[in-house]
């Protein structure tokens, strides 16, 4: 796998980017490629932000927030989940495979399953390298 | 000594001249302010390799107006002349600030594009018969290639508002370009619950009564319709209902993005999911970037193996 491809993770300060810390605290290890950005919550992540990320070359996006139903803030993560959807979709209209962005729930007790879905997310993108051309202007 | 003007077309329809001159009287009063030195559409003045000079060269000018996006190497030189003559350039219409309709072929490459358009219907074999187009590989706005003084976005510009930006830098003063979305200006009736959970086509009529004005209709985005207005930047009304909402039709889009670097695509999928709308009933995503498809926004899809 490509060590310099960035992977943007938006973590949610009251679950993901606890977990993060605890991850941190527990010495567990996962890939170099993930860039945490700390957010207030899952739900205030706007789709340009995403798109943005992408465009200024972050080879794939996560929004981690937490759990369904125990959000900080009530309801920020059904948000967040309304957009991803809108997200998903519209990647693939603008050009982007949808499997670059993913949305994750996990709360701030579970460093390894954050673990997990950072390894998942880059061994997904490495086949995603692995199997396109390079310029999407090129004709195949 | 009046200011000099320069007004160039690149890959455009001559609609934001045409604008321009739409202005009525205040045309003439306009003209008499400045020294017009190169206005193809207006006087004939041979230029580009086939003009005096046998290479490509452009007046110098105070005041420059480009319309229409970059898709040729010729608008490339055309462009690059202009910006190296103008003291002030000024990017008018949508094609030349977001791409405009031009850019719809940023959906495609280029080798793509060619065999559409030439290879059609009956000729299916028909050879492509420029095989050393000039095309660039894709539709470009003008701020993508050179450094843009002042963008004047729409589907033509408002006239007013082209004459007023002209005479302020005529008069060397400051001025305002309309910063709001087009829901801004408009007066239909907002009740802030939504009538139909699914998005109804362009060619559905809204529900209104044509003897009342249009500030007893209510507002086609919460009848169903897809109205592009609360992501598009607005203006084309002046201060009065914006143009489309007055034909009781949705907006289009045709002003580009609110902020210079939105997109109207992922902002109204935005504003609909947030809204419980069935974004899914939607035909057709990717035409809400009809005007904007410059700036990388529009790009083939990636082939999936």
């Amino acid at each position: 796998m490509k060590t310099e491809q960035k992977i943007i993770a938006f973590c949610c300060n009251w679950c993901s980017y606890a977990a993060a810390d605890l991850a941190g605290i527990s010495r567990l290890q996962y890939p170099a490629s993930i860039r945490i950005i700390r957010v207030m919550c899952s739900g205030m992540v706007h789709p340009e932000m995403v798109l943005h990320a992408l465009a200024q070359g972050a080879a794939g996006v996560m929004i981690i927030g937490c759990h369904l139903g125990e959000c900080h803030y009530i309801k920020g993560n059904e948000m967040a989940l309304a957009r991803a959807e809108v997200i998903a979709d519209t990647l693939e209209d603008l050009g982007y495979e949808s499997e670059r962005f993913q949305l994750s729930w996990i709360s701030s007790a579970e460093p390894e399953r954050l673990v997990d879905a950072f390894r998942n997310m880059c061994g997904r993108l490495a086949v995603l390298q692995s199997e396109q051309p390079a310029d999407p202007f090129t004709e195949a | 000594m009046k200011p000099k003007l320069s007004f160039e077309g690149l890959h455009a329809c001559s609609g934001c001249e045409m604008a321009l001159l739409n202005l009525g009287e205040q045309l003439l009063a306009l003209f008499d302010q400045v020294e017009i030195v190169h206005f193809p559409l207006l006087m004939d003045h041979k230029y580009g390799e086939h003009g005096e000079g046998g290479a490509l060269s452009l007046p110098k000018a105070d005041i420059g107006l480009v319309s229409g996006g970059v898709a040729h190497t010729e608008h490339l030189l055309v462009l690059r002349e202009m910006r190296r003559q103008c003291q002030t350039l000024i990017a008018l219409g949508t094609c030349a600030t977001h791409g405009g309709i031009p850019a719809m072929r940023n959906e495609w490459s280029i080798a793509e594009t060619l065999r559409t358009v030439w290879a059609a219907g009956t000729s299916d074999n028909a050879p492509v018969p420029c095989p050393g187009s000039s095309a660039l590989d894709r539709v470009y706005s003008i701020d993508e290639k050179v450094t843009v003084d002042v963008s004047l976005p729409g589907c033509p510009p408002q006239p007013q508002l082209i004459a007023a930006v002209i005479e302020a830098l005529i008069q060397k003063k400051s001025f305002q370009l309309p910063q709001k979305s087009v829901c801004d200006a408009c007066p239909t009736l907002r009740e802030g619950k939504k009538k139909a959970p699914a998005v109804q086509r362009f060619l559905q009529n809204a529900d209104y009564h044509p003897d009342q004005p249009v500030s007893a209709m209510r507002c086609l985005l919460e009848q169903g319709l897809l109205c592009m207005g609360p992501v598009t930047a607005g203006g084309c009304g002046g201060k009065e209902t914006p143009l489309c909402l007055r034909a009781r039709v949705p907006c289009r889009g045709c002003y580009g993005p609110v902020r210079s670097g939105g997109n109207q695509l992922l902002d109204m999928m935005n504003g609909l999911a947030s809204n419980g709308i069935e974004y899914r009933s939607l035909v057709d995503r990717k035409s809400m970037l009809r005007f904007s498809g410059a700036h990388g926004l529009l790009k083939p899809a990636r082939k999936k193996q």
